[in-house]
């Protein structure tokens, strides 16, 4: 298998640059995460983060064929070679494909990404309906991979201003939530020019989600919120089976 | 307006003023396909009568706003420095407001 990996050690390099790399594929190996762990073995200076191996932890999240996936759920029968593998586009470059990941978790932490409500705690939990939980469907499965605000044009620009598609379907996610009382507060703190508003509905971060989820559509449906426009349903979903497939061409 | 609240009625602005003028560019070919006008002098009527000098003035007042969403979008996503950007905003309100004032001075002249 051909690869081509963005190699970067900022000791020692002034920029990044390809180095290309052939590796004999085992019989085990379906993902690429499994040939670029076979491949740390052969030079064990690739620096790449990882963690759960099956596309929960969203850590190996990079740029591969120039579209943001995580290795560990992309099948290597559908990439094209070789397989140019870069970072996360538009964030710091810590070294070869580790990113750094600060101001991206800084805007997931000024949406407050947590259940505000203040009300004196039933006996048991706080109960909702189906309905109501059913809300949450589409939201609640990010993982904080990254791949969305690393491919929308509009982070690029205004990462310290944008909140960014993650972040805001984390936001959708609690305005959604029949259990919070801070949904006033929460619409009110995106409706500057700069936090939400800022999205032009490119919609790259539906198109690469590993997890199939519509962060445009979260957008959209906070947008209604604030104008007062009740939303009913969860956020739809895609298959993610075929976003692999259109790598191979 | 509190400028922390600027982004929704913004946004808001650009929709309405799109499906106006989209309503409005209707209206202007069908009634120009069952009633052309030949002359200056039938032109010249036909926007000095008060309701489509008011509808004139709306459509262009739509067309300004449109712009001004989207051109202080332009500013907002590529302008370097960022503290330049509310200057830049300003002048392209005042140029813009400056060009609705013609354009009422224009319409007013009509009725003239």
């Amino acid at each position: 298998m051909q690869l081509s990996i963005s190699r970067y050690n900022p000791e020692l390099d002034a920029k990044p640059y390809m180095q290309d790399y052939a590796i004999e594929i085992g019989p085990s190996d379906h993902m690429l995460l499994d040939v670029l762990i076979r491949l740390k073995r052969q030079d064990n200076t690739i620096t790449l983060r990882k963690s759960c191996r099956e596309g929960v932890c969203g850590s190996d999240a990079m740029n591969i064929n120039g579209r943001n996936g995580l290795a560990c759920v992309t099948r290597i029968a559908t990439l094209k070679q070789p397989v140019v593998l870069r970072p996360l586009p538009g964030f710091p470059i810590i070294r070869d494909l580790v990113v750094d990941m600060t101001g991206f978790f800084k805007q997931y932490h000024s949406i407050s990404p947590y259940l505000v409500n203040d009300e004196p705690p039933p006996e048991t939990e706080r109960l909702q309906s189906p309905a109501e939980r059913d809300k949450l469907n589409g939201a609640y499965e990010c993982i904080l991979c990254a791949c969305c605000s690393s491919q929308c044009p509009s982070y690029w620009w205004n990462p310290d201003k944008f909140v960014g598609p993650a972040g805001l379907i984390q936001a959708y996610r609690f305005i959604a939530d029949s259990r919070d009382r801070a949904t006033d507060h929460r619409l009110d703190d995106l409706k500057d020019v700069y936090r939400l508003f800022r999205c032009r509905t490119i919609m790259n971060c539906s198109e690469v989600c590993p997890k199939g989820l519509e962060p445009s559509h979260a957008i959209e449906k906070i947008r209604l919120r604030m104008m007062d426009v009740q939303v009913h349903g969860g956020l739809p979903t895609h298959s993610t089976s075929s976003a692999g497939l259109e790598n191979k061409s | 307006m509190n400028r922390k609240l600027a982004g929704l009625p913004s946004w808001f602005l650009q929709r309405v003023g799109a499906v106006f003028m989209l309503l409005f560019v209707l209206f202007f070919l069908v009634y120009f396909l069952l009633y052309p006008l030949h002359s200056y002098v039938e032109w010249r009527a036909w926007v000095a009568r008060p309701a489509m000098s008011i509808a004139l003035f709306a459509f262009f007042a739509a067309l300004l706003s449109h712009m001004w969403v989207g051109l202080r979008d332009v500013l907002f996503d590529y302008v370097r420095p960022a503290s330049l950007r509310p200057m830049l905003s300003g002048l392209l309100s005042i140029g813009m407001a400056g060009i609705g004032a013609w354009l009422a001075w224009i319409l007013l002249r009509a009725q003239m």
